[in-house]
């Protein structure tokens, strides 16, 4: 049989609770009031525009090789000047999660993680997102590269001799060793 | 008037007020809670949420009764019917004033007492003809924590009775109206009164037969819909009829402190009942703030600790009560 203590611990609670009661309430009222959210949070795909308003895909599809969950789905045509044009920038939005690869690896920065965090929907198709449709796709910046050597220049007589001279001093050490193992 | 006209009206307005009372306890129990825990409980529908009842219930009315197989089925059937009207039937005998009493029997708190013994009886047979483990376990837990805990509520009811010399609730009120109110001289019987109308209405901290985190739901785990709703409405009543007793017994009724009783009117029955929420939101209090026991722990309590203290308190006052008779002749 324990001691028998006076149960301070039960009017402790209730003090805590009773102070409780009267706080202010640490709820956001969500429809009415929003929380903002922090810089670098990641929601959904989206299209960064540019200036003008418009895209800056290229269709070049690396997005959705990069997709870990194969939810993009870029259907892109391509006619016989070679310019691409984008039918359909199909994503699924309900299976994605928002690992951000597919952003990482666009090299044009046409997409980013976007801030919307109301991603509930009432229908089943509303899941997946058309994010461009019928939309010509835009020519990625030719960076200006230096002009590629030919390959029939002929090669210089020093680089030639350098060259033979290499060979004939590689001969020798394979012959030497020929010897030894000889 | 036809005798049957008058009893089948003042039964509608039974239910009705049962009905009332069970919605704005529901209400009530999710605002408190909600600010003890720092939120709000309901807030958008009509000003502070208030209009949430009627979906609550038409939620209930308008729910798919689904009936498990494999149960007994007029046991399932009829555990709803044993659980909500003994808690409907309690209404009769609770004195809102000195004129507004259902029934003014001279054995009130008794009949009382018996209706919701009659309560747990309900519950088990709930569990066992769910046919459900948790529903099995759930009842008998309600059904131990019932017998152990009525007897030391019993008891400590007893004081205000032997103090009265009556059974009568309207009685008991009558009596501190003249003298002081109950709980002062009585204050341990209030205590353990409060304690086992915790543990007889089914809440927090010792809510055994529904411990969500444990049994599914306890005893109600099978049923849906308006069964359900019954169970949940007599369980919310319970709340009240307790805490009705408890302001009749220990704090003085209807009555007022320096207020001749007499003169009160309709503002009696108000009084009753303002009084009787806030006996009701010291139970929610309470459920709000304690963890639940292990049901080993609650039915040591119940047996060694309340029922060793409420006898020795009950012969106490009984001694002191006979002692002051004697001197004066009888009668307090």
């Amino acid at each position: 049989m324990a001691r028998w203590k006076f149960p301070v611990g039960i009017f402790k609670a209730m003090r805590i609770a009773w102070i409780n009661l009267w706080r202010k309430n640490i709820v956001i009222q969500y429809p009415h009031e929003r929380y903002e959210l922090p810089e670098r949070a990641r929601w959904s795909v989206e299209m960064t525009l540019d200036e003008n308003g418009h895209h800056t895909c290229t269709g070049c599809k690396i997005c959705e090789n990069t997709c870990a969950d194969y939810i993009i789905n870029i259907d892109v045509s391509v006619d016989e000047e070679r310019n691409k044009h984008i039918n359909h920038w199909l994503y699924q939005r309900g299976a994605c999660m928002m690992c951000g690869l597919c952003v990482e690896a666009c090299p044009f920065g046409a997409i980013h993680m976007g801030k919307n965090i109301e991603l509930a929907y009432f229908d089943k198709e509303d899941l997946t997102d058309d994010l461009l449709t019928d939309t010509d796709a835009v020519k990625p910046p030719r960076k200006e590269r230096p002009a590629p050597t030919a390959k029939s220049e002929p090669v210089s007589q020093e680089a030639a001799h350098d060259g033979a001279g290499k060979t004939g001093k590689s001969t020798k050490e394979e012959g030497g060793a020929d010897g030894d193992n000889s | 008037m036809n005798p049957w006209a008058t009893g089948i009206l003042h039964t509608l307005l039974l239910i009705v007020v049962m009905l009332l009372n069970g919605s704005l306890i529901i209400y009530m129990l999710r605002k408190v809670l909600g600010h003890l825990h720092l939120r709000l409980g309901p807030t958008e529908l009509g000003p502070g949420g208030i209009l949430q009842l009627v979906p609550d219930i038409v939620k209930l009315l308008v729910k798919e009764d689904r009936h498990p197989g494999k149960t007994d089925r007029w046991l399932y059937i009829i555990a709803p019917v044993i659980v909500f009207v003994p808690a409907l039937m309690a209404y009769i005998a609770i004195p809102f004033s000195d004129k507004l009493i259902g029934f003014d029997v001279n054995l009130g708190v008794l009949m009382l007492f018996g209706f919701l013994t009659v309560i747990p009886l309900g519950i088990f047979a709930a569990g066992w003809g769910s046919h459900n483990k948790y529903a099995l376990i759930g009842a008998t837990r309600a059904v131990g924590g019932a017998i152990s805990y009525e007897i030391p509520l019993l008891l400590s009811a007893l004081i205000p009775i032997m103090l009265t010399g009556s059974f009568s609730l309207k009685a008991i009120t009558m009596a501190q109206t003249t003298s002081v109110w109950y709980w002062l001289p009585a204050f341990p019987a209030m205590i353990i009164f409060f304690i086992c109308s915790i543990m007889e209405t089914n809440q927090s901290p010792f809510d055994m037969s529904e411990a969500e985190s444990e049994l599914v739901s306890g005893f109600n785990t099978e049923y849906s819909a308006m069964r359900f709703g019954f169970m949940y409405l007599a369980e919310f009543s319970n709340n009240f009829i307790m805490a009705a007793i408890m302001v009749s017994l220990f704090f003085g009724g209807w009555s007022l402190p320096f207020i001749n009783p007499n003169t009160m009117g309709a503002f009696a029955p108000i009084v009753f009942i303002i009084k009787t929420y806030l006996v009701i939101f010291a139970f929610m209090f309470i459920r709000g703030t304690f963890s639940r026991y292990r049901v080993d722990q609650m039915l040591a309590f119940g047996w060694k600790k309340l029922m060793p203290i409420a006898l020795v308190y009950t012969v106490v006052v009984a001694f002191f009560v006979k002692l002051i008779s004697m001197k004066t002749g009888g009668g307090l």
